[in-house]
């Protein structure tokens, strides 16, 4: 299902694995930029308007979590991070400084451009079904992609603003870890429950007046998390 | 990990000459411990000592004791032996004369030879009392002399004086009595010292070994952490220059073995990770020529089919290894979540090798959750299932079930995989656990595939986990292995 037209920029210094990466994904239909730095790929960045970026964590000179940060200043591309050891440092550095996926090395390209195809189709605008959803302070417009918060609007990254949605589409209602790693990244059983833990603390820190006591997204103990007014 | 074939000891009758090494091994004192030596050795001072002191008190003071009774008493009987022969240097001298006379002025025990006849004071001390010799050396040498003897029990000094103008010898008896009652006395308080003296020396001995042996103790100790995993474990330094010697090499030696196990470590970690980008690209650049394998004539389709296979178990060792080295490192830290063990093992059995293989879960297994990494086990399973697929004859089955009684509290969880295969032979089962055991388990050997790593994670994941994991028969009797976790659980409440 290569959507046309769908650019990948990968960050990786190591130019085997570059190319080769590069063939997989061409394979896929995708159109791919290849960058060997950090710098290299934030001036592709501005020039190609990738629709994925591949980060590899390990880069000479700006480091893939500095890449992330930096790209994110600018743009909600969905980032996946290549990282070195699945521990729980770099993975959950990489998502804090950004990222909305990870790999970690050595992966199948099969396994990536499942990832890539998770991701673009997240994009996508979802199946609401409801113009505007209120919760006390807070306003999800599904159709536009947009969320306000007091009238002022937030700039959540794509992920962030599906997982907002999903959790909105049932208020109150307590979403087991599971259920939102199959519905927002298309994982089974075996996801891993980090991507949701870290990227609630991210939404938390933009929906929440008081991150620390947070009053929309609540954690409910051993079983998920529930949205709220 | 203990193996059943070599504990089992073999019977032997013994021959004669065994049997009497056994029995005289039997009669010789076993080695003293050190603290036990450093007691004995204490004691055994304190004895020598007191009891050389308490020789030398004694000797000194029984010397002068009875040197003092000795010259009072000949004096005394100087001046009685005087008395007498005055009396008997007086007209119509008479022994009895003289016996009154001294008798008049209070010696009470004494003997006078006068003229061959005796006459004595009691009827104790008689003439019979006084030995011969002693009798000879005065009455016929004409020579004074003294002995101690014994009379009814008693030590008595005996003077004999002779009193040569007179013809007459005079005998006086002096009861040592009081003098050997003092010695006595004084003997037993010496004992009695000595006997305290000992029972100090044992004391202090039992202090000094027990601080002698303490930094033996800690070094054990370290030595024991150090040999359970822990190898930052290192001993106190100490002011005491002996003691300083045995902690520094300790520590010397902890810190060596240290950065050669944090070394070796590394190497393997080091090598996996310089492994995985080369691997990254050959995984890439086989998906790619997989892609067109259509297009291949046939010859390059079977070679890439084989670069496939292979280029997938070179990641899946690599994983493996690095994994393994993660453990080595202390460096896992399990992602738990409460997982349903019938829902999770179906879902591992999915995304396993054998998709298909079945799983039995018991009515009460259904409803006990583990507390686990759900990835991690799942790898867990996921290598059961190829161990039984590599060397188990192909299909395996899978069974849930609770190792508790029904109405029994439940503790764990058995997760059992069973295989159709030629089984473990009792003296390898812990070795299938082992590191690369593949080649030295020969009989599950496999042609090609086989992870040599996949038992040893099995068992480092279980044991993770706070589980356990062993091998035995199939329980229907059918040839085969059985590998069963066992997990900590809980029953879901009811």
């Amino acid at each position: 299902m290569g959507s046309v037209g769908t650019r990948i920029l990968t960050v990786e210094d190591d130019e085997r694995i570059r190319t080769a990466v590069k063939l997989a994904l061409e394979d896929e239909g995708w159109t791919v930029d290849e960058a060997g730095s950090g710098e290299e790929a934030i001036e592709l960045f501005h020039r190609a308007a990738p629709d994925v970026v591949l980060i590899d964590i390990m880069l000479p000179g700006i480091d893939g979590f500095e890449l992330c940060r930096t790209l994110r200043r600018h743009s909600d591309v969905p980032i996946v991070m290549v990282t070195a050891r699945n521990d729980t440092h770099d993975v959950v550095a990489g998502l804090e400084a950004g990222a909305d996926d990870y790999l970690t090395k050595p992966f199948a390209p099969k396994e990536l451009s499942a990832r890539i195809r998770a991701l673009l189709r997240r994009i996508r605008p979802i199946s609401a079904g409801h113009a505007k959803l209120t919760f006390g302070d807070l306003e999800i417009v599904p159709d536009e992609g947009k969320v306000l918060r007091a009238g002022q609007e937030l700039h959540l990254t794509k992920t962030e603003f599906r997982l907002l949605c999903e959790l909105a589409q049932n208020p109150g209602r307590v979403f087991s870890r599971e259920s939102l790693l199959d519905k927002v990244w298309g994982y089974d059983y075996f996801g891993d429950g980090r991507l949701v833990d870290v990227h609630v603390r991210r939404l938390r820190t933009k929906v929440e007046s008081d991150p620390a006591n947070p009053r929309h997204v609540v954690t409910v103990r051993g079983l998920g998390y529930r949205l709220q007014s | 990990m203990t193996n059943p074939a070599a504990t089992e000891l073999v019977a032997e009758p013994l021959d004669r000459g065994q049997r009497l090494r056994v029995w005289l091994g039997g009669l010789q004192p076993r080695r003293l411990s050190l603290r036990t030596r450093i007691l004995l050795m204490f004691a055994l001072g304190a004895l020598l000592l007191s009891g050389f002191l308490a020789a030398a008190a004694y000797s000194f003071t029984r010397s002068s004791v009875v040197n003092q009774r000795d010259k009072s008493g000949i004096a005394q009987a100087y001046r009685n032996a005087q008395v007498a022969q005055n009396e008997l240097s007086a007209n119509n001298p008479s022994a009895q004369a003289a016996m009154d006379r001294l008798q008049s002025l209070g010696v009470a025990t004494f003997a006078i030879n006068y003229r061959g006849k005796w006459s004595t004071s009691s009827a104790k001390y008689t003439s019979d009392v006084i030995p011969p010799n002693l009798q000879n050396r005065v009455v016929g040498e004409s020579t004074p002399s003294r002995m101690v003897t014994t009379i009814d029990g008693k030590a008595v000094l005996i003077i004999g004086i002779p009193l040569t103008v007179t013809e007459a010898s005079y005998f006086e008896f002096v009861a040592l009595d009081d003098a050997s009652s003092t010695l006595n006395s004084v003997l037993l308080a010496l004992l009695f010292a000595g006997f305290i003296t000992t029972l100090a020396g044992a004391l202090l001995g039992t202090v000094v070994a027990s601080r002698a042996v303490r930094p033996l103790g800690d070094a054990a100790q370290a030595a024991k952490a150090i040999a359970g995993g822990r190898l930052d474990t290192r001993l106190e330094p100490t002011d005491d220059p002996d003691l300083r010697v045995l902690a520094n090499s300790f520590n010397d030696m902890a810190s060596a073995l240290q950065a050669r196990v944090e070394r070796d470590a590394r190497f393997a970690s080091d090598v996996s990770h310089e492994l995985r980008s080369p691997l990254m690209t050959l995984a890439a650049s086989v998906e790619v020529m997989q892609a067109r394998r259509d297009e291949m004539p046939e010859r390059a389709q079977s070679a890439l089919d084989l670069l496939v296979a292979d280029v997938t178990r070179f990641q899946g060792l690599v994983e493996d290894l690095l994994e393994i080295s993660r453990f080595d490192a202390g460096a896992i830290r399990l992602n738990l979540d409460d997982l349903l063990v019938a829902e999770f093992v179906r879902q591992a059995v999915a995304v396993s090798s054998v998709p298909t293989t079945p799983v039995q879960v018991t009515e009460r297994a259904e409803r006990v959750i583990i507390r686990g990494d759900r990835r991690r086990l799942a790898r867990v399973v996921a290598n059961l299932i190829d161990n039984a697929r590599l060397h188990g004859g192909g299909g395996a089955e899978i069974s849930v079930t609770e190792p508790e009684g029904e109405g029994e509290p439940l503790g764990h969880i058995w997760i059992a995989v069973e295989d159709h295969g030629s089984g473990v032979p009792l003296e390898e089962r812990d070795l299938v656990f082992e590191r690369f055991a593949r080649g030295a388990v020969a009989g599950r050997r496999s042609t090609s595939d086989g992870a040599g790593l996949g038992l040893a994670l099995v068992e480092e994941h279980v044991r993770m986990h706070g589980g356990r994991v062993w091998v035995e028969d199939r329980l229907d009797g059918e040839p085969g292995a059985r590998f069963v976790l066992e997990l900590p659980a809980d029953e879901v409440g009811v």
